[in-house]
């Protein structure tokens, strides 16, 4: 290749990656400038005792402690539903499924993936009316009926990495475990997945994300502004990207403004240490499956 | 009369509806060193996965034919026995030493484990005994909860072998052993060859003349999809059909 054409390519990759970064930086400036004042206790607590916060004695109606709570309660339950349905599904596409069907599954899945968030909620806001109208008076939207939306959205990302880790495995580490005479469930579960677990959480890790930002689905199928804690899998609940979206789009006041921006670095932070979780556990478990116990 | 451990009748094997391997006969001494040689490409390889059917995880491939093995006095048709049981029966360590991501230890222990073993004392014995057997005890005792990665290549494809073996195979399967080593690592692994024909029956695909040379006592020529017996002391004249 042309000197001149090679330098080119190699210019525009670097302008890319200094455009990203930059893009990160000016935002996270942009958010911390504009919040960092209002991040204090009142804007969890509100008006309410830290203690009797925390441990759930008073209630918090005007700090953003409930949509916290409901916020990692959505994450952590969305991806419980999604986990297993999206790994198993995953091990199917890769080692179990017949060669004619994989295709329509791989286009299923693409359809799923491309299907708009709003789409998403709107579907599950017709089950908790089909469930309302036909199984019981007591089901509206909730906090079940948003998080099983939310694993729905989640699920091709996880489906998608676990399949392609599986499926670029070298055929010696496939077969190793098949030529010691495992059976096909005993090298799925003694050699593939814990040879891929590294990549199957990265999956998860995204998934979370996506759970953790995403407002479309949840306003359509439960969360409200002022629901505190969820005290059932039936309760409607808070989460912060909903308090976000409706500060930012029905504000008072510039000081409302402002606990809106406090929002949104306390749910980045909550990504942030979910993210961390995430790695801590995959380091975990891959260093359980490395070495001698 | 010799005893015959396999026998192989009017075998096909095909790749996406094309002969591979095409009405191979032959039979393979019971304890004693077959080596297998050929051209590349002829599908040494493919035959050493049909005799444990391990072919059978490659898509659109199909086997024809007949393939026996001797087990507690019975020929036995391979495809009739449970894929474990026979995979148990006839191990096999590929080319490039394919160590599991985990600990030396949980390597070699990886079949028993497999196997449902949980005695930990039984287990720390049969490790140490294949081993031993792989020549391999003396080099790791000291460091058994290492990664196994981190052995050079001779002694991570001893340590193959070793897991290999831990099971008591009748037929152990070798897929040019030696070929990615250097030539001291190469020379204790055909030591431990010889030795381990005392336990089972090994067949060795081999590209190299001078291991086939020194440890076979019979050779089989795969040449056009098709298997000839060939006499050692030609291979030694230099006229087997690899340099």
């Amino acid at each position: 290749m042309n000197r001149f054409v090679e330098y080119q390519i190699k210019l525009f990759c670097w302008i890319s990656g200094v455009v990203l970064i930059g893009a990160i930086g000016i935002l996270l400036a942009f958010l911390f400038n504009k919040g960092i004042s209002s991040l204090n206790l009142s804007l969890i607590f509100g008006e309410t005792r830290l203690l009797d916060g925390l441990l759930l004695k008073t209630e918090v109606v005007d700090g953003l402690f409930p949509a916290i709570i409901g916020t990692l309660l959505l994450i952590i339950t969305s991806i419980i539903w999604a986990i297993p349905i999206g790994v198993a599904a995953g091990i199917y596409l890769a080692e179990y499924c017949n060669i004619k069907w994989k295709p329509v599954f791989n286009l299923m899945l693409d359809v799923l993936a491309g299907i708009p968030s709003i789409l998403v909620g709107l579907f599950g806001f017709a089950v908790s009316v089909f469930l309302h109208k036909h199984l019981s008076e007591h089901i509206y939207p909730c906090f079940l009926i948003s998080s099983l939306a939310l694993a729905c959205l989640v699920l091709p990302y996880i489906i998608r990495t676990t399949e392609q880790s599986l499926v670029n495995l070298p055929f010696s580490i496939k077969t190793t475990g098949l030529a010691l005479g495992a059976s096909r469930l005993q090298n799925i579960l003694f050699i593939l997945i814990p040879y891929n677990l590294s990549r199957i959480i990265s999956g998860i890790i995204l998934a979370i994300g996506r759970c953790a930002e995403d407002t479309a689905v949840i306003m359509l199928t439960g969360v409200v502004a002022m629901a505190g804690i969820p005290n059932s899998l039936l309760s409607q609940y808070e989460a912060l990207p909903f308090y976000i979206f409706y500060i930012s789009s029905d504000y008072n006041s510039q000081e409302e403004l402002m606990k809106g921006f406090g929002a949104c670095i306390i749910l980045l932070s909550i990504c942030v240490f979910l993210f961390a979780l995430s790695h801590i556990l995959k380091r975990r478990a891959v260093m359980r499956f490395t070495t001698h116990t | 009369m010799k005893n015959i451990k396999i026998r192989i009748n009017d075998l096909n094997f095909f790749y996406k509806k094309k002969p591979v391997l095409k009405g191979l006969k032959g039979e393979v001494e019971e304890k004693a060193i077959t080596t297998i040689i050929g051209p590349s490409g002829v599908g040494k390889t493919t035959f050493l996965m049909v005799l444990n059917r391990l072919c059978e995880s490659i898509p659109d491939c199909s086997v024809e034919g007949k393939v026996e093995i001797k087990l507690d006095g019975r020929y036995i048709d391979i495809n009739s026995l449970p894929l474990t049981t026979l995979r148990k029966k006839v191990g096999i360590v590929f080319q490039v030493p394919n160590p599991l991501p985990m600990s030396i230890f949980k390597n070699i222990a990886f079949p028993l484990k497999l196997s449902g073993v949980k005695d930990r004392e039984y287990i720390k014995e049969k490790v140490e005994q294949a081993l031993k057997d792989a020549f391999l005890w003396d080099e790791v005792k000291a460091r058994l909860n290492d990664s196994a990665l981190e052995l050079s290549g001779g002694q991570q494809q001893r340590l193959c072998i070793a897991r290999a073996m831990i099971m008591q195979p009748e037929v152990l399967l070798l897929d040019e052993p030696t070929s990615s080593l250097d030539m001291e690592a190469a020379l204790k692994i055909t030591e431990l060859l010889k030795s381990l024909k005392e336990k089972c029956t090994l067949i060795v695909v081999s590209h190299y003349t001078s291991l086939t040379r020194k440890i076979s006592d019979n050779v089989l020529t795969l040449k056009d999809g098709c298997l000839e017996i060939s006499e050692n002391s030609k291979i030694v004249e230099g006229l087997g059909t690899v340099n």
